[in-house]
C-alpha cells in the first residue's frame, strides 16, 4: 500500500502541464462504427445498452467486473478470478449468447461462456440486448446477449495506448492497443496481460484464498483492406491463454489448476453494389481446457472444441423505408475429451430478417430462422419487434420471440451420463420497454415476461446416475430500470448512471425461486469531473438469493476511484487512476462458501500517443 | 466538494437501508438438544463443494429429530462431502471427503474434540483395530497410484503411518485381528478386499466380484462382500457378486453370481442378509446357493440401509438438491415404520 502511494505521488507532483478538455474526449460516448451493425439495425425494439471506453476502464478489465457494475446481469463467480457465469434476466448461464464481432461463441462443451475471460480492454464496445435473440445470434440467446466487438478506422491515423497496473494481492497488469490505418487499410492490435496471487483474506476468518492464483493472456488482431472502393476485406482474431488455480471453498481445500484457451479467427469479404451489401464470413473458434485435480501432478482431463463456420449475409435496401437480410450459416463442430470421446456435429441455418420504417414514428422488424443440425431437430424460431415514438424524447419499444438452446457436448456426450435422446430448450418471450431520454437524464423501463420448457437439467435415475433430462419447466419474469443523469455547470461534470432490477426466475411446477437468482440488484455510478480530476463511485447491492439447503445473504459493495489526465509532452497524454475496491471493507459472496476480496487497492497508469 | 459528498453519502445510506430491511426475516434456527445418547445419527454427505453437508439425530421413537447437529452445536460448518461417522469409546469420529479431515466428538452431546486435517488426501471410512483408527484415502481421484489407509493415534490425533493400497479403497471393517478394505475403485473400478493386520502390513490382497461396495461379518465372523459389477455405461457390463471370505485363511471360500444387468447393494445383516437392489429389497440366509428372486418389499429408493434390532433403516436422497429422508421397516412383518425428513443426500445411518 505504502509503495502504491508512493507511485502515485511521484505522478502527480512529476506533472507540469495539466490538459485541458480531455475529460470531454474520454466521457463522451463515441459512435463507433461496430463490427456487427445488424445488432441496432435489426432490433430497434430491444434495450441495447452499449458501454464505451469510459466505462470500460473504470473497472479492472474483466468482463464480469465491468458488467457486474453496470448491467442488470447477475454474475456468479466462484472466488475472485475464477470461472464466472452470467444470469440475465434470471435465466441460467447457458442461456445467455455471448456475440464476438457478430458470432455466437458460447462454449459447446458446457453452452456457456466465462466471463473472466475477456479482457474488455481489447475491445472498442461492449453492448447488452436484452430480449431473446435466438433468430439472430443462436442458440443460447434465451435472457439476451453480450456482444464484444472491434471496430476498424479507416482514415490516416496511428495511436497507440499503453496501460500498467498494479494493485493489492500482487495483481499484476499491462496492455497495449495500437490502431492504425489509412483510407484504404486499418489495423488494430491489442495485448493484455494480467497476473495476480489473488490471496485475499476472507474477513472475519484467519483464512486466506490460498489456491486463487491466476495470469492470463490476450491478444487481438484486427485488420481491414479495400480492395477497391466496392469490396473489403476484414480480418478478426482473439487469442485467450488462461492459468488458473481454482480457489477452494471457506469448507474445502482445493489444489487444483485449470488452463483454458480460446482461438477465435474470422475472415470477412464485403461487397457493396448499389443496394446490395454481401458479407462473406469464413470463421475458426477454438476452445480447449485442462483441468488439473492437483496442480502438482502432471495428470489431467481435458476437452476441446474446433469450430468451422461458413456464413453469408445479403443485405437489399427494397426502398427508402425496407431493408431485408438473409443469412445462411454452415457449422461443423467437432470435439475431443476424454469424458466424451470424439463427437462432432453439424448445423445449418437458414435466417430472414426484415425490417420496415412504416411511418416517421413507427418502425417494426420480424424475422425468421430454421436450423437443420445432425443428431436432434431444431425449432423454427422467429422474433418481431416494433418501435414506436411518442415525441423526441419518448419511445415505445416491444418485441416478442420464440428462443432455444441446444443441449452441449457435455449433455449429449458425457460418459457416464450423456444422453442422446435430448431435445433443444425452447423459450417464449416478450418486453416490452420505454425509453426517455432528454439533455439531462436517460430513464429505460422494461418489464418482460419469458416462459422455458424442456430445461435441460441433470437428474439422478433410478441407479443415482446423474443424466441430464428435457425435465422443468421454467418461467422468467421481471421489470429493470436504468436511470442516467448528467449534469454540467461551469467545468464540474455529474453523472450518474444506475439500474435496478426486478427478478423472478421460478420452477414453473413448484413456484419456488430458481437457486442463485437474486430477486433484487441495484447498482450505481456516480461520477464528478472537474477539470482534470474525476472522482466516480460505485455501488453494488445484490440481493439474498436462494442455494440448495438455505439462503445466501445479500450484500452491498463500494467502490471508489479518483483518475487524473495530464500531459507530460507534446502528444502523450496521460491516465492514472487509482480505486478502492470494496471500501467498506464488506465480507460478502456470490457463490456460497467462496468468499470475494476484502478492501483492495489498484494503481493504473494510462499513457495515449 | 460538499454536495458531492452529501450525495454519495445520501445514496449509500439510502441503499444500505434498503438492502437491510430484507434481513430480519430470520427462519427459526434449530436449537441444540445437546442430548443424542438415544437415537439415530444420520450423514448427510451434501453437494460436492457446496459445503451443506450435515449429520442429523433422530430420537429412537422418531419423536425428536434434529437437523445439523454438528454446526448447531458448535457454531461452524462441518463441511463439505461428509462420508461416514466410525465410534470409538465416548467418540465419533466424522470423516469429512472433501474437506480433508476428520472432526473428532463426543458421540453423545456432538460438542468438537479435536479436527485431524493432516495426513489425510480424501478420506473416506474408518475402522477401529486394536485402538488405532484406519482411515482408507482415495489420494488424487484421478491418480490409481496414490491410494492408502492411513493409521491414526486416537490419543494424540495424528496419522502415523500410511499403508499403500490399491484403486479406490471404500468401505472397512474388522474383526479385531485384521482390517479389511473393499476396493470399489473410486474415479474407476476396482475388484479386490486388502487384508491390513495389526501391524499395519497388507497380509493379502483377495480378488471378489467387480465393485464391492458393502461388507459385513455374520454371527459366525465370515466376511460377505457384495460387489455390484460394472454399470453398463462402462460398456463393460459385469454382474453382481456376493462373496463369502474366510478371514482365518482370507480365501473367498464361497461366491453366488448374479445376472449381469443385476447390480445389487447395501449388504446388511440382522438375522438373515438383506441387501438392495433396483428399488427392492431382497433377503437370504447364509449359505444361499442362489439369488433371491422375490423382494420383501418393494417401492424403495435406498442411498443406504442397515439393520438394527429387527428394523430396516434406509435413506432416500430424494432429488439430490433437497432434504432426504429416513424411513424404517419392520422386518417382521415388512411393513413401513416411520419416516422423517432428514439433511441433503443422507447416506449413512449410525446408532448411538
Amino acid at each position: 500500500m505504502k509503495r502504491l502511494f508512493y507511485i502515485f505521488l511521484v505522478f502527480v507532483i512529476g506533472n507540469s502541464t495539466i490538459a485541458q478538455a480531455q475529460l470531454d474526449s474520454i466521457q463522451q460516448l463515441d459512435e463507433v462504427v461496430l463490427s456487427d451493425n445488424k445488432l441496432k439495425l435489426y432490433a430497434k425494439g430491444h434495450k441495447i445498452t452499449v458501454l464505451t471506453d469510459s466505462v470500460l476502464q473504470k473497472n479492472n478489465g474483466t468482463l464480469t467486473d465491468v458488467l457486474r457494475y453496470n448491467s442488470n446481469l447477475y454474475f456468479n463467480e466462484n472466488g475472485y478470478g475464477m470461472v464466472s457465469s452470467v444470469s440475465f434476466r434470471g435465466t441460467n448461464a447457458s442461456q445467455t449468447a455471448v456475440v464476438w464481432n457478430g458470432i455466437n461463441i458460447n462454449s459447446q462443451l458446457n453452452g456457456q461462456v466465462d466471463f473472466n475471460t475477456f479482457n474488455t480492454f481489447n475491445y472498442d464496445a461492449v453492448e447488452i440486448r436484452s430480449g431473446g435473440g435466438s433468430v439472430q445470434y443462436g442458440s443460447g440467446a434465451i435472457g439476451g446477449s453480450v456482444h464484444l466487438s472491434n471496430a476498424l478506422t479507416f482514415n490516416t491515423h496511428t495511436d497507440h495506448t499503453i496501460r500498467m497496473g498494479y494493485g493489492s494481492f500482487d495483481t499484476k497488469r499491462a496492455n497495449y492497443r495500437l490502431s492504425t490505418g489509412e483510407d484504404q487499410w486499418s489495423l488494430n492490435l491489442g495485448v493484455g496481460y494480467v497476473d495476480s496471487e489473488n490471496d485475499y483474506k476472507y474477513l472475519g476468518s484467519s483464512q486466506r484464498n490460498l489456491n486463487g492464483q491466476f495470469n492470463n493472456l490476450s491478444f487481438n488482431l484486427n485488420a481491414g483492406y479495400f480492395i477497391d472502393k466496392k469490396n473489403v476485406l476484414k480480418l478478426y482474431h482473439q487469442s485467450y491463454i488462461g492459468d488458473r488455480n481454482f480457489s477452494g471453498t471457506r469448507v474445502a481445500p482445493s489444489k487444483s489448476r485449470y488452463e483454458d484457451t480460446n482461438y477465435r479467427s474470422m475472415l470477412e469479404w464485403g461487397m457493396f453494389q448499389n443496394d446490395f451489401t454481401s458479407k462473406l464470413k469464413v470463421v475458426h473458434l477454438f476452445e480447449a481446457f485442462k483441468y488439473f485435480e492437483n496442480k502438482d501432478a502432471d495428470r489431467y482431463s481435458f476437452g476441446n472444441v474446433a469450430s468451422f463456420i461458413g456464413n453469408h449475409t445479403l443485405n437489399y435496401k427494397l426502398n427508402s423505408a425496407i431493408e431485408v437480410r438473409s443469412v445462411l450459416e454452415f457449422s461443423k463442430y467437432s470435439a475431443d475429451g476424454d469424458s466424451f470421446g470424439n463427437p462432432s456435429r453439424d448445423a445449418f441455418s437458414t435466417t430472414g430478417l426484415w425490417r420496415h420504417q412504416l411511418s416517421e414514428v413507427f418502425n417494426y422488424g420480424v424475422n425468421i430462422r430454421k436450423e437443420f443440425t445432425s443428431g436432434f431437430s431444431s425449432p423454427v424460431v422467429f422474433s418481431a419487434d416494433a418501435e414506436y415514438r411518442i415525441n423526441r424524447s419518448y419511445a415505445i419499444k416491444i418485441n416478442g420471440s420464440k428462443n432455444y438452446r441446444v443441449p452441449s457436448f457435455n449433455d449429449l456426450y458425457w460418459n457416464p451420463g450423456g444422453n442422446l435422446e435430448l431435445v433443444p430448450e425452447l423459450s417464449y418471450q416478450v418486453d416490452l420497454g420505454h425509453e426517455f431520454s432528454s439533455r439531462f437524464m436517460d430513464v429505460k423501463f422494461n418489464t418482460y415476461y419469458i416462459k422455458t420448457k424442456d430445461m435441460i437439467q441433470w437428474v439422478p435415475d433410478h441407479t443415482g446416475l446423474f443424466r441430464p433430462q428435457n425435465v422443468s419447466k421454467v418461467r422468467n419474469y421481471g421489470a429493470e430500470l436504468e436511470l442516467i443523469l448528467k449534469y454540467h455547470l461551469n467545468g464540474h461534470q455529474f453523472n450518474l448512471n444506475s439500474g435496478y432490477s426486478y427478478t423472478v426466475s421460478e420452477n414453473a411446477e413448484t413456484d419456488q425461486q430458481l437457486i442463485y437468482v437474486p430477486f433484487h440488484k441495484a447498482s450505481v455510478n456516480l461520477s464528478y469531473g472537474y477539470k482534470a480530476m474525476e472522482l466516480f463511485y460505485q455501488h453494488l447491492i445484490n440481493g439474498e438469493v436462494a442455494i440448495i439447503g438455505g439462503q445466501l445473504q445479500g450484500y452491498n459493495v463500494g467502490n471508489l476511484g479518483l483518475s487524473y489526465h495530464y500531459t507530460m509532452f507534446d502528444n502523450l497524454a496521460t491516465i492514472l487512476q487509482f480505486n478502492i475496491n470494496n471500501i467498506y471493507n464488506s465480507p460478502y459472496e456470490n457463490v456460497a462458501l467462496r468468499p470475494m476480496p476484502n478492501r483492495n487497492y489498484q494503481l493504473q497508469l494510462t499513457l495515449k500517443f | 466538494m460538499t454536495l458531492k459528498k452529501h450525495v454519495i453519502l445520501g445514496l449509500s445510506l439510502a441503499m444500505l437501508a434498503f438492502s437491510c430491511s430484507n434481513d430480519d426475516d430470520n427462519t427459526n434456527l434449530p436449537i441444540a438438544s445437546g442430548a443424542y445418547e438415544d437415537g439415530i445419527l444420520i450423514t448427510n454427505e451434501g453437494n460436492f463443494n457446496q459445503g451443506n453437508g450435515s449429520v442429523s439425530f433422530v430420537s429412537n421413537d422418531f419423536s425428536i429429530s434434529e437437523p445439523t447437529i454438528f454446526s448447531t452445536v458448535n457454531g461452524k460448518l462441518l463441511g463439505d462431502t461428509v462420508q461416514s461417522i466410525t465410534f470409538h469409546e465416548d467418540l465419533a469420529y466424522i470423516i469429512v471427503n472433501n474437506s480433508q479431515k476428520i472432526e473428532v466428538v463426543n458421540r453423545y452431546t456432538f460438542e468438537s474434540v479435536a479436527t485431524i486435517n493432516s495426513g489425510l488426501n480424501n478420506p473416506r471410512y474408518m475402522t477401529i483395530l486394536l485402538g488405532k483408527g484406519y482411515v482408507t484415502n482415495w489420494g488424487d481421484g484421478n491418480d490409481p497410484d496414490d491410494d492408502f489407509v492411513a493409521v491414526i493415534n486416537l490419543q494424540s490425533n495424528d496419522v502415523i503411518t500410511t499403508v499403500a493400497v490399491g484403486e479406490g479403497p471404500e468401505r472397512i471393517v474388522s474383526n479385531g485381528t485384521a482390517a479389511y478394505v473393499a476396493h470399489k475403485g473410486g474415479y474407476g473400478q476396482n475388484n479386490i478386499v486388502t487384508v491390513i493386520d495389526a501391524n499395519a502390513s497388507v497380509l493379502k490382497t483377495i480378488t471378489v466380484g467387480d465393485i464391492p461396495n458393502s461388507m459385513v461379518f455374520d454371527a459366525l465372523g465370515q466376511l460377505y462382500v457384495l460387489a455390484e459389477g460394472k454399470p453398463a455405461w462402462t460398456n463393460d457390463e459385469t454382474a453382481g457378486e456376493l462373496s463369502v471370505i474366510n478371514p482365518t485363511s482370507n480365501t473367498v471360500t464361497s461366491s453366488l453370481a448374479f445376472a449381469k444387468d443385476q447390480h445389487p447393494a447395501h449388504l446388511a445383516y440382522g438375522n438373515a442378509m438383506y441387501f438392495y437392489m433396483n428399488g427392492s429389497v431382497y433377503k437370504f440366509d447364509t449359505g444361499i446357493k442362489s439369488v433371491p428372486s422375490t423382494p420383501e418389499f418393494t417401492g424403495v429408493n435406498f442411498n443406504y440401509m442397515t439393520i438394527n434390532e429387527g428394523v430396516l433403516y434406509g435413506v432416500d436422497a430424494g432429488n439430490y438438491t433437497a432434504n432426504g429422508t429416513l424411513k424404517t421397516f419392520d422386518l417382521s412383518t415388512n411393513t413401513s415404520k416411520n419416516s422423517v425428513e432428514v439433511g441433503i443426500i443422507p447416506s449413512g445411518i449410525y446408532f448411538n
